[in-house]
């Protein structure tokens, strides 16, 4: 692949972020979605610790759960709102006549997706530092870095999943854009470790990636969950969900180029 | 000339309903064969399965059976390569709502991977072409429709296509704004060389801006051909309505040239012919010679509209000795 081919390819995905953020930067709620929810839903659930007089370590349990469903609520609907935006903008069908590939869609997005619930993370955790002393660096940058890693590519998955159910039942599916992330939270044990979850929650919640990036990070604060290779674990299964949704996404591409979907959801 | 298009035996039936399935046949086998440069259009009724065809040909929509070539490629597995070279402007058109003229024409650019110096180029280019400088900082939802259109058309040509695909593009739009759509379709045209693919339901716009048109019924590529062709085709004819006093060799006018048919109702007289312009002068004289006196003659000529409803009426199987 030549230099300028792949300088071509890049402001493809380029593409995708400006357009991410440009709508975003124009979108009040916007603002809400970065810092009202996740800093209400943080201070909700960090004053109720406090009210609840826990010891130093389960609070840090609580609060790496929040922080980490804020980081994936923010990054996985930026990857939705891709395809979003233009579901209800009605535009569909000029992205893909476009000779833009479907990986380069997903990454754009996710790339802004990142950038921005970054930001959040960076807010929650100077206010959990400063409202509740609890010290996110206390495990190192390293398995910071990895932890946020891991959060980010299971809100790619998110994402991604959000936007195959958008091309195989277009309006309909736009609620799975808020509800997916809340529910796999709940599956994985934001405020809880996951073993207290009833019959057959546990073992669906050791087929999601965040389960274990969680275990990781709670490990450095005293916790032990039982899991073992949680590293391996969850990149493991993060990255097999995107690879298999990837496929996925493009098989939903050529459904709705056969079925007409993307004529439909365009006029 | 080389073909910019072919189709082959195009058929689409959409399928629809979870528990009980619906079944539309949108195309029975529908051909084509558009030379580079030509402006062809594709006539019908709603429903017909104009928009069905084009979304097929500009590879949005997989046909169940058939082949596709564009611009020499296969339209059904090229398309990544097709659509580097190809664009679509269709009626009511639909941008991002919240960015603005110029950066809905930055994206679009960068969609097709322009860079930063030849992106800007390109867009400055295509606002100059379509007057919309004093637009270009308005977000597409404050736009008024007409403007939309040209931010559509500008955006058609941002990656300089070689085969143009316009579906509708002046639905909805006031009379004064479809002309100058029109107007800019032409100039396209003229400046660039490149391929147009119309579909429209509008005869005067197809009989304006199309080469050859091709009239699609449910489903079927009815006839192709100019629009002179197909006013001759169907032979409805043009009516030359002669007001006269005298009597008239009936069977005289009859076997007259370029005479389909013709009613004689007290004073007035209303011919049928191929050609009224070319056959009114031999007509009159031949009248006259015959000793009738005529008063007044007025031309009405066929237009596309006409052949519009004679094929929408049924006419699927034009008879080739009635050409």
């Amino acid at each position: 692949m030549s230099s300028l081919t792949l300088h071509r390819r890049l402001i493809q995905i380029w593409a995708f972020v400006f357009k991410n953020w440009i709508i975003a930067k124009r979108n009040v709620f916007t603002i809400f979605e970065i810092l009202f929810w996740p800093v209400v839903g943080f201070f909700s659930v960090g004053l109720l610790t406090s009210f609840l007089e826990l010891d130093p370590n389960k609070t840090g349990f609580i609060l790496v759960g929040v922080i980490s469903m804020s980081v994936i609520q923010v990054c996985q609907i930026d990857v939705a709102y891709v395809l979003l935006y233009d579901l209800w903008s009605k535009s569909l069908k000029h992205t893909f006549i476009a000779p833009v590939q479907s990986f380069q869609l997903i990454l754009g997005s996710w790339l802004i997706g990142v950038i921005r619930s970054f930001f959040v993370f960076l807010l929650l955790s100077i206010f959990s530092s400063l409202a509740f002393g609890f010290d996110l660096l206390r495990p190192g940058i390293g398995p910071l870095i990895l932890f946020l890693l891991g959060l980010f590519l299971t809100a790619a998955s998110v994402g991604m999943s959000v936007c195959i159910l958008v091309l195989l039942f277009g309006y309909m599916a736009d609620v799975a854009a808020w509800s997916f992330s809340g529910l796999i939270s709940l599956i994985c044990g934001i405020y809880y470790p996951v073993f207290i979850l009833p019959f057959p929650f546990p073992q669906i919640a050791q087929a999601i990636p965040l389960t274990y990036f969680l275990a990781y990070f709670r490990s450095f604060y005293g916790f032990n969950e039982g899991f073992k290779n949680v590293l391996a674990w969850g990149f493991g299964l993060a990255g097999l969900y995107v690879v298999a949704e990837a496929i996925l996404f493009k098989a939903v591409l050529h459904r709705a180029r056969k079925t007409g979907v993307l004529i439909k959801l365009s006029e | 000339m080389a073909l910019a298009i072919e189709a082959e035996g195009i058929f689409k039936t959409f399928r629809s309903g979870w528990w009980k399935k619906r079944e539309k046949e949108a195309l029975k086998g529908v051909d084509l064969r558009i030379e580079e440069r030509e402006i062809f259009g594709i006539l019908g009724p709603n429903g017909a399965g104009k928009t069905t065809l084009l979304s097929i040909l500009c590879t949005l929509l997989l046909p169940d059976r058939g082949k596709v070539q564009i611009l020499g490629m296969d339209g059904l597995h090229d398309e990544h390569e097709i659509r580097k070279r190809v664009n679509i402007v269709s009626g009511n058109a639909n941008f991002l709502w919240s960015l603005t003229v110029k950066e809905n024409l930055h994206y679009y650019g960068m969609l097709y991977g322009l860079t930063g110096r030849e992106r800007e180029t390109k867009v400055d280019t295509l606002i100059n072409l379509f007057n919309l400088r004093e637009y270009q900082n308005i977000p597409f939802d404050e736009l008024s429709t007409g403007i939309k259109q040209r931010l559509s058309l500008a955006k058609s040509l941002i990656n300089d296509p070689e085969v143009l695909f316009l579906d509708e593009p002046t639905v909805g739009l006031d009379p004064d704004v479809s002309i100058r759509i029109r107007e800019e379709i032409l100039s396209i045209h003229r400046q660039k060389g490149i391929t147009i693919l119309l579909t429209t339901h509008n005869m005067k716009e197809a009989e304006n801006l199309c080469g050859r048109i091709a009239f699609l019924k449910e489903g079927r590529i009815v006839t192709i051909g100019t629009s002179e062709a197909l006013k001759r085709m169907v032979r409805i004819g043009d009516r030359l309505k002669v007001e006269f006093k005298g009597r008239i060799q009936e069977d005289e006018l009859l076997r007259a040239d370029g005479v389909i048919n013709f009613t004689i109702s007290n004073s007035l007289c209303e011919i049928v012919v191929d050609d009224g312009e070319r056959r009114m002068g031999s007509l009159i004289a031949l009248l006259s010679q015959s000793g009738v006196e005529i008063k007044k003659v007025t031309l009405g000529q066929t237009d596309l509209e006409d052949v519009f409803i004679e094929f929408a009426k049924g006419e699927e199987n034009p008879d080739p000795d009635r050409r």
